[in-house]
């Protein structure tokens, strides 16, 4: 009977997605406990304090690489709090930006743009999206870290904290400006996206009410819009605080934390976060020590990956409740 | 009749749905006086809130519109029959001015409200004194409250308190007969309504802002017959406090809510009058092939 095949190959259908699913979350499960088992030294060493403040990170990594071979005298010392604010800064930072400017960019292409503008911007904002975070990074570092360097940081503000650290042009500012250009087009395509499937109907029923195109666009568009503006800002704090290479290339890649105290220096200063922290060592990981230390960071940045996703669907939640679509 | 030939039957209309009329000539058949003296000012004692004059609205070189003169008076249902297609729809989308949405019309003629050119006015002001019900219910993706003030929010200079808006709320959702089916849910998803709630609501929204004129674009179309029967209903008891054009392929639809009915046809205005006169004694040959045999 066709009808029983066809039910017959549905069924099958389900079973071998469903076998596939299985098989993605066991792997997913795999790999998350292998990095946690792998990083465990690390933290039971340094307990809470592994997110703590004192000394020198970029010292304590290298006294760690160091450890003697005897296993039972391994150094696990290590206190990441530079690491993780620079992490933290960075993606906050960049991510504020970037939704803040997609979403502007997103409606002026979608509502206010001439078509002509419109049919060029649309793929070149795609493209953009697509471009590898290595290109990001030599841009920065062959263009924006030199220009930095040599004109905006004057030799005053160099040596005013000459002993605590070097200004190069490799920087916060430089990596802020670098992530947000690199995480703002993937933003505009979701948001754009999302701004061009809000009904019409909406747009006229709010222009009929004698709302002028802007408040039309905040009120109605955007505001449906909004789970996402969400979407577009997970993914992209994903990105960001994956991103390594890049990062590695134009934050100057010094476990320092930028002070905001020190007024228009802290844009100058520079950091570090866990991921460029991960592919600067890659090469020490050998040494058993110093690797598990690496895979702890590993470990942090899984978790805030989980925290990112489960966060955004938590965000969203009440927006859903109004028949706001995303 | 004074028609030198009779006009080929317009195929017979089933008033359910809107009929295809193909034929591209048209007559108003020496009935054109007797129009033109029932579109003139002064023809009722009645106050004319918006006068339209002579328009004619075309989308590049394509007419839709072709120098309608029609009256909208206050305390009365003027309803706009015809074919689909004819340019009911772009006639009303004129009055308020969302015709200009769309970059191909091009206008001439003049249309006032009291009497002032509504070109003269700010669209968001006109827009607010001649509200607009869609074909399609369109509520926004917010409460029911927040749709309902939406209009006087954007309306006020300073953003209106929440106990403010109550009862300016509770008032435009009780004209629109919804109060007792949502007033102790306001804050629920619009979204969630039944079709002909939420159509009430998109009515209930139109009047929150006060409106002198309330045009409706086929406000039934999408809904079954309880809730038609509820905004007709409706209509029939708004038009005490507001002046309503309503547009409908439906004749008995017109024959049940108007005062007036205005009869397009290719664009133009083959009969205006009073819904007896139009329906029973129709003065152009057109409209009795377009309306005979639907009554009696
Ligand atoms: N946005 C538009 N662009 C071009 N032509 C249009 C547009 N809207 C309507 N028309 C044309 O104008 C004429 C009148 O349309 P419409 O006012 O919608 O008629 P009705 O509401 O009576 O069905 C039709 O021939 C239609 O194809
Ligand atoms: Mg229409």
């Amino acid at each position: 009977m066709p009808q029983s095949s066809a039910a017959r190959s549905e069924r099958r259908a389900e079973r071998s997605l469903g076998a596939l699913s299985s098989l993605v979350l066991v792997l997913i499960t795999a790999m998350c406990l292998f990095v946690l088992l792998k990083a465990w030294p690390s933290f039971s060493h340094n307990g809470p304090m592994w997110f703590g403040w004192g000394g020198n990170v970029d010292d304590q990594l290298a006294a760690i690489f160091n450890s003697p071979a005897n296993p039972a005298k391994w150094d696990y010392t290590i206190r990441t709090w530079p690491i993780l604010y620079a992490t933290a800064l960075l993606t906050i930072v960049s991510v504020a930006i970037g939704i803040v400017v997609s979403t502007l960019a997103a409606v002026f292409i979608v509502e206010f743009a001439p078509p002509s503008v419109k049919r060029v911007v649309s793929p070149v904002v795609r493209l953009l999206a697509a471009v590898p975070s290595v290109i990001y990074g030599l841009i920065g570092i062959l263009v924006l870290v030199p220009f930095v360097g040599n004109h905006l940081i004057g030799d005053g503000r160099k040596n005013s904290v000459t002993f605590v650290v070097q200004l190069s042009g490799a920087s916060l500012g430089v990596a802020v400006v670098i992530l947000t250009l690199m995480i703002t087009p993937i933003m505009i395509a979701i948001i754009a996206d999302a701004l061009r499937a809000v009904p019409n109907g909406w747009k006229e029923g709010a222009l009929a009410l004698g709302a002028n195109r802007w408040r039309v666009m905040w009120t109605v568009v955007v505001r449906s819009a909004r789970p996402a503006i969400i979407a577009a800002a997970v993914i992209a704090a994903a990105r960001a605080i994956g991103e390594g290479i890049m990062l590695a290339m134009v934050s100057g890649s010094v476990g320092f934390a930028p002070n905001p105290l020190d007024g228009i220096t802290f844009v100058f200063e520079p950091l570090r976060p866990y991921a460029a922290t991960i592919v600067d060592n890659a090469e020490g990981l050998s040494v058993k020590p110093f690797g598990q230390t690496i895979y702890a960071m590993a470990a942090v940045l899984l978790f805030a990956s989980l925290m990112l996703s489960l966060g955004g669907t938590l965000a969203k939640r009440p927006l859903r409740k109004y028949g706001v679509r995303l | 009749m004074n028609s030198p030939t009779p006009l080929p039957p317009i195929k017979r209309i089933d008033p359910s749905r809107a009929p295809k009329v193909v034929d591209p000539r048209h007559d108003t058949l020496g009935a054109a006086d007797a129009i033109a003296a029932a579109v003139a000012p002064g023809s009722s004692n009645r106050v004319e809130r918006m006068r339209i004059d002579d328009l004619s609205i075309a989308y590049g070189t394509k007419p839709a519109v072709r120098n309608v003169t029609l009256p909208v008076r206050e305390g009365e249902v003027l309803a706009l029959i015809g074919p689909s297609g004819c340019g009911k729809t772009t006639l009303l989308r004129s009055l308020n001015r969302l015709t200009e949405l769309t970059d191909t019309a091009v206008a001439t003629g003049s249309i006032t409200l009291n009497g002032d050119d509504i070109h003269a006015l700010e669209a968001t002001d006109l827009r607010r004194r001649v509200s607009m019900v869609f074909q399609q219910p369109n509520p926004f993706p917010m409460s029911i409250f927040d749709n309902v003030a939406y209009a006087i929010r954007e309306q006020a200079a300073r953003r209106p308190s929440k106990s403010a808006l109550a009862p300016l709320v509770r008032e435009a959702l009780e004209d629109a007969g919804l109060w007792d089916e949502v007033g102790d849910n306001l804050d629920h998803p619009a979204l969630r309504l039944s079709g002909g709630q939420q159509q009430r609501l998109c009515i209930a929204r139109a009047l929150a802002s006060k409106p002198e004129v309330l045009l409706m674009d086929e406000p039934c179309s999408a809904l079954d017959p309880k809730s038609t029967e509820i905004i007709e209903e409706l209509i029939t008891r708004l038009r005490e406090k507001v002046a309503i054009v309503i547009v409908t392929h439906n004749l008995q639809q017109a024959h049940r809510v108007g005062d007036n009915v205005a009869f397009m046809y290719l664009g133009e205005l083959v009969e205006y009058g009073t819904v007896e006169q139009v329906f029973n004694a129709p003065r152009a040959e057109r409209t009795q092939n377009y309306v005979g045999g639907v009554f009696g």
